[in-house]
């Protein structure tokens, strides 16, 4: 029988059938990145994007408060370009459908329009070729086929075929990807969450293993156990979240009933979330007594995973948090380092924080989001020093509730370009719009190097690098490729454009680079460009061996 | 008139030609190095040459240090000249840099006790290096002019502060570290081609009015800057600091000359006295103008203007 109306539950459902089917091709995804080093992982991006949001999103009968609620929770995990956009055409669709508690053929219609109307409003430079016209035309040239007739099957089979034959197009659209022979992967991505929602339709249920990918991305690692000692004062309980694999074995209790479980845990604990999935439970719980809660779900089968976390902690760390920042601030800054040198670097420079982008999973707006809220200041001025980072500082910049607060996105593509801007800022300066200028005045005219070890294969427009070869990039592009990281810097320096009327060069120094390999690159090209004033300063970070920034 | 001695703290700069060009006494300070050794620091290269004096003192910042003239110096100085029938002017360095007025001042009141009708005035030159020389220098010539010990107290005091400083230092960690400049935290972190651009404040120190990317437009601007604040450069002899920067200091001396028409321009180096607390990579020049203001706001402009008028 086919579906007519799609609840709320339902979509959750079919929903997380998608994201199980985006997860079995998470490293396909990421393997179609334009680029020989793991770089925007858009794969990776977008199963968190969705995992978390969904992860939080409470289950509801009613489809358009089930999808106000994702949406909400989606536009906080976002992480990466083809996160945010996926992000925003969630918040379309609840745009759209928000009062209505099911969907039938003319809402599913409606909603797939306005999804990706709202991803091309707020998406500042739309790009043809990408998630943004599969997920147009995908709707755009079957809408007038949908009639009241048209069941939830039938609309997305047409979707999902159009998706299809306009991705074979994406690299018609967009140059670099036909360089490297290769579709979108924002695109395919999409196109995988709305096939894995179609097979559920079909009773084609892929394993609901998401939870494992959530778990790694959020730790508990940034609670201060030394806040909670012998003096402290236990009232906040225990939060505690676990997977519940009910058993068929007799030793359990066969007869599992939902209603009842979830009346038995209100008795030891609050703040609950109880989902049912086949044989396996999810269970969110606070709770004094955490002893009862095991004893009362062991009765029905065992746990597949556990968290435990002692909320008092959490709590404390917030009250701390808050004293800490009682002191409102004029000026706060916040940076994106990717490296130790580089974040005390970016500290001595004035940065209040400095956020260490973890290198596969970037920077999402929510944590962008907590920094924003932990500086308050009247001016938050953010370096996200990464291409990929920028639409996620942008998206909780304007997700960010404090009316007496002006978070000011500085779009530097690289770190170099943040150093620049940063150096240039007198800190003791009263006039906030004076640093702001000289800031702006230092990420212009800068350019940028990396050098790097290949990690894949790669064709692209002017070379083809194989795995673990030397390769140079200038805005993304591969230039030239060698053994060794010394000449291969040289030889793409050589390709900058006006490199002679270049100034100054500061050289970050990656982990995995040694002094001999700095005392050589340094007397290349002191022997090179004479007049360049150049620095080496230990950055540390981890996948470039030397990031170049030249003014 | 009585005449009078003019004594100077090693921090002055002023090497052994131009103490006897002007006719100016220098005392030494002290130095700790890096072995624990104590010397005596003239302005001079007795013990390093500049080139290995910078290259130790970057790779160990923290294994130099300074000490002031003690009061028993002061006093020897002070008494000799007392002996001979002279008054004393003894200029310092910066108080706000250096102990070292403080220890003039109590040699002085001994000396004037030990040696009645003798008078030992002290100043604060609230300069330091080769800004607080050319002030020692602009002293003599107001002795020469017939000026007497108070009159020219009273013009070292009315005019200190239109002593300028008009360059930048490359590196401020060593500024920094040591808290010899304004606002010192606000400086931490390597700055790679971008110049500070400092100027002397009324407290004595030194506070970056702007900065600006890259040497070319960092000449530019500050020529700008010396020519809008400085008074009858043709009569002027123009100091250009170097803490190991020759190549640059010759450069900008061509450029002042060819813009400014000074009289004259010395580079001078930074010796080790100064050049512990300083650090490598200064590069000003040091001349009389316009008085400077309070706040620095007026100064400020003036590098701001310049900054967005040089492309």
């Amino acid at each position: 029988m086919k579906t007519k109306r799609i609840d709320g539950n339902l979509l959750e459902k079919m929903l997380k059938n998608g994201l199980a089917n985006l997860k079995t091709h998470e490293q396909e995804l990421n393997d179609l990145n334009v680029f020989p080093v793991p770089d925007g992982d858009t794969g990776t991006n977008m199963l968190l994007t969705l995992g978390n949001g969904l992860k939080n999103t409470p289950s509801s009968y009613e489809c358009g408060k089930f999808l106000v609620d994702l949406s909400n929770a989606m536009l906080l995990s976002a992480r990466g370009n083809s996160g945010v956009i996926l992000s925003q055409i969630f918040t379309g669709f609840a745009m759209e459908v928000g009062r209505c508690p099911l969907l039938g053929p003319g809402e599913l219609r409606n909603a797939l329009i306005r999804g990706y109307r709202n991803a091309y409003a707020v998406t500042i430079q739309p790009v043809e070729g990408t998630i943004l016209t599969v997920c147009r035309e995908g709707i755009e040239h079957i809408k007038t086929m949908i009639t009241r007739n048209s069941s939830a099957e039938d609309i997305l089979s047409m979707y999902l075929g159009e998706m299809r034959k306009s991705l074979t197009f994406t690299p018609d659209i967009l140059e670099v990807l036909k360089d490297a022979g290769v579709v979108d992967s924002g695109a395919l991505g999409y196109i995988y969450i709305f096939e894995g929602m179609l097979k559920y339709l079909y009773n084609d249920m892929l394993p609901d293993d998401y939870v494992e990918v959530l778990e790694t991305i959020t730790p508990a690692a940034n609670a201060d156990l030394s806040l909670f000692n012998e003096y402290s004062i236990f009232e906040d309980g225990y939060c505690m979240e676990f997977i519940l694999q009910l058993m068929k074995n007799n030793k359990y209790n066969q007869h599992f009933n939902l209603k009842r479980y979830i009346e038995d845990l209100k008795l030891y604990g609050n703040s609950l979330v109880v989902v049912q999935n086949g044989q396996r439970v999810k269970v969110h719980v606070h709770t004094q007594k955490p002893a009862k809660v095991i004893n009362l779900s062991q009765e029905f089968g065992e746990f597949l995973t556990f968290k435990l976390e002692n909320m008092q902690v959490q709590h404390n760390e917030r009250t701390e948090r808050i004293e800490k920042n009682i002191t409102r601030n004029e000026v706060a800054i916040i940076s994106v380092s990717n490296g130790d040198g580089m974040t005390k670097l970016f500290k001595q420079l004035g940065s209040n924080f400095v956020i260490e982008s973890s290198q596969n999973a970037g920077v999402a707006s929510e944590e962008f989001l907590r920094y924003y809220d932990r500086c308050n200041a009247d001016t938050v001025i953010v370096f996200p020093n990464d291409n990929n980072l920028i639409p996620a500082a942008e998206q909780a910049a304007k997700l960010f509730q404090d009316p007496n607060s002006r978070i000011l996105v500085m779009p530097t593509k690289t770190v170099a370009e943040g150093y620049f801007a940063l150096a240039m800022d007198l800190r003791d300066e009263k006039d906030v719009e004076r640093r702001i200028e000289l800031m702006k005045n230092g990420m212009e005219n800068v350019a940028t190097l990396y050098e790097v070890t290949a990690v894949k294969d790669y064709s692209g427009e002017l070379v083809t690098v194989s795995a673990g070869e030397e390769t140079a990039i200038i805005n993304k592009t591969p230039v030239c490729k060698g053994q060794d990281k010394c000449s291969t810097l040289m030889e793409g320096l050589a390709q900058i454009e006006d490199i002679d009327d270049y100034e100054i060069a500061v050289i970050f120094k990656g982990e995995n680079v040694t002094d001999e390999e700095q005392e050589t690159l340094e007397s290349m090209i002191e022997e090179q460009y004479p007049l360049l004033e150049a620095t080496f300063i230990q950055g540390d970070q981890k996948k470039y061996n030397f990031v170049v920034g030249l003014s | 008139m009585k005449k009078f001695v003019i004594i100077a703290d090693s921090n002055c700069d002023l090497e052994e030609e131009l103490q006897k060009q002007y006719d100016i006494e220098v005392i030494p300070g002290h130095a700790v190095l890096p072995d624990n050794t104590e010397v005596l620091t003239y302005p001079k290269w007795d013990v390093f040459t500049q080139e290995d004096f910078y290259a130790a003192l970057k790779k160990n910042p923290d294994g130099f240090k300074t000490a002031p003239s003690n009061v028993a110096e002061f006093l020897e100085a002070f008494e000799k000249a007392a002996k001979e029938g002279c008054d004393v002017l003894c200029i310092t360095i910066s108080t706000a840099l250096s102990g070292t007025c403080n220890f003039a001042r109590q040699a002085a009141t001994q000396a004037e006790k030990n040696y009645p009708g003798t008078v030992v005035k002290v100043v604060d030159s609230s300069r330091f290096g080769p800004g607080f020389g050319l002030m020692v220098v602009h002293a003599s010539l107001q002795r020469e002019s017939g000026k007497s010990l108070e009159e020219t107290v009273e013009w070292l005091e009315d005019n200190k502060n239109r002593f300028h400083q008009g360059g930048w230092l490359d590196d401020l960690s060593f500024v920094a570290k040591k808290g010899r400049m304004t606002n010192a935290k606000a400086f931490f972190g390597t700055l790679v081609g971008i110049k500070p651009i400092g100027e002397f404040d009324k407290n004595g120190m030194t506070t970056v009015i702007g900065k600006i990317k890259g040497a070319k437009k960092g000449y530019s601007v500050v020529l700008s800057y010396i020519k809008e604040t400085i008074d009858n450069p043709e009569e002027q002899t123009i100091f250009i600091a170097q803490s190991n920067r020759m190549a640059q200091a010759e450069k900008f001396k061509e450029l002042i000359e060819a813009e400014i028409h000074p009289k004259e321009v010395i580079i001078k180096d930074v010796h080790m006295s100064c050049g512990i607390n300083v650090g490598p990579g200064l590069m000003a020049a040091y001349y009389m103008g316009k008085p400077i203001s309070d706040d620095l706001e007026t100064e400020r402009a003036l590098i701001e203007k310049f900054d967005a008028e040089t492309k």
